[in-house]
């Protein structure tokens, strides 16, 4: 019995991931230390020119078996979507998610990094974060989880995205009518106003189609009275 | 909506089906012949007939538009 519910038990998948991902941190810090104690941490202070030197070996494993972690991430990512896409061709329902994805919107916060690199480093990278509010759009989007997508769900879909896509464009309208005034603004404000503006904007855009599906298809009648 | 009035309760009804049924039939959600039933949903020409056949009742008789 024992052995049979022994054979039974399945490592969690997600335990195995977190795990190597754990893993490579830790052999990137070992790695970093090593650098910075043995080989006069030329991999980790900046360099203008590289030439291989055989005690840069562990890091560059170290590197490598991150950019193979990474990789294999975005396998699995690009393997889950095109099997759900499949699924979702074939049962004709909405595909399977769990509202409690949702909670990756809070990655959004990140993009005020880019006030501090773009102070710092003029680099407008980090502003690009703010796209990942939209991720709050997981939360209802989960809550329509499987859902058989009928005719009325289709036309609420239509009707949630168009609005979602005209709010963003209107959003994008006055965010360069603003930016345009390049008296009043000057040229290094406009980059990271307009990064971080349509970071946003593409964020409110992904979370609203998402809501507007939801609420229609919820409280149709409330909507209807709203247009 | 202003002017549709839906008898599709009535007509389900008189046939024995239950909402959940006849949206496995044509192949809906049962929310969708619920606010069909309550009017609050214009359905597509495919649907109406769909449901029309279902329940053995002419599409007019079931959907009046004033």
């Amino acid at each position: 019995m024992d052995t049979e519910k022994k054979s039974a038990f399945r490592f969690p998948r997600w335990l195995g991931l977190v795990a190597g991902g754990a893993a490579c941190a830790a052999l990137t810090g070992a790695a970093a230390w090593y650098d910075l104690t043995y080989n006069g941490g030329r991999l980790v202070y900046p360099m203008h020119s590289y030439a291989f030197v055989p005690t840069d070996i562990p890091v560059l494993l170290a590197v490598g078996l991150d950019v193979l972690y990474v990789l294999y991430l975005a396998f699995l990512v690009v393997r889950n979507a095109r099997a759900q896409k499949e699924r979702v061709a074939k049962t004709g329902r909405t595909r399977r998610l769990s509202p409690k994805l949702g909670f990756l919107g809070f990655c959004g916060f990140l993009g005020f990094a880019g006030f501090w690199t773009y102070g710092a480093l003029r680099d407008l990278t980090g502003f690009i974060f703010f796209a990942f509010f939209g991720f709050f759009g997981f939360f209802f989007e989960g809550k329509m989880s499987n859902t058989l997508m009928d005719e009325r769900y289709r036309e609420n879909a239509v009707r949630a995205e168009l609005k979602a896509l005209r709010t963003g464009f209107a959003i994008i309208f006055v965010l360069l009518i603003f930016t345009g005034q390049a008296g009043r603004l000057t040229s290094e404000l406009v980059a990271p106003i307009l990064i971080a503006g349509i970071a946003l904007t593409v964020a409110l855009t992904m979370f609203l189609s998402e809501y507007l599906l939801y609420r229609y298809d919820h409280d149709d009648a409330a909507a209807m009275e709203e247009e | 909506m202003d002017g549709f009035t839906c008898n599709l309760k009535a007509c389900r009804v008189l046939r024995g089906l239950t909402q959940g049924e006849l949206a496995e039939r044509v192949g809906v959600r049962r929310e969708t012949i619920m606010r069909l039933e309550k009017a609050q949903y214009n359905p597509s020409l495919k649907l109406a007939v769909d449901i029309s056949r279902e329940v053995g009742v002419p599409i007019e008789e079931i959907f009046v538009f004033e």
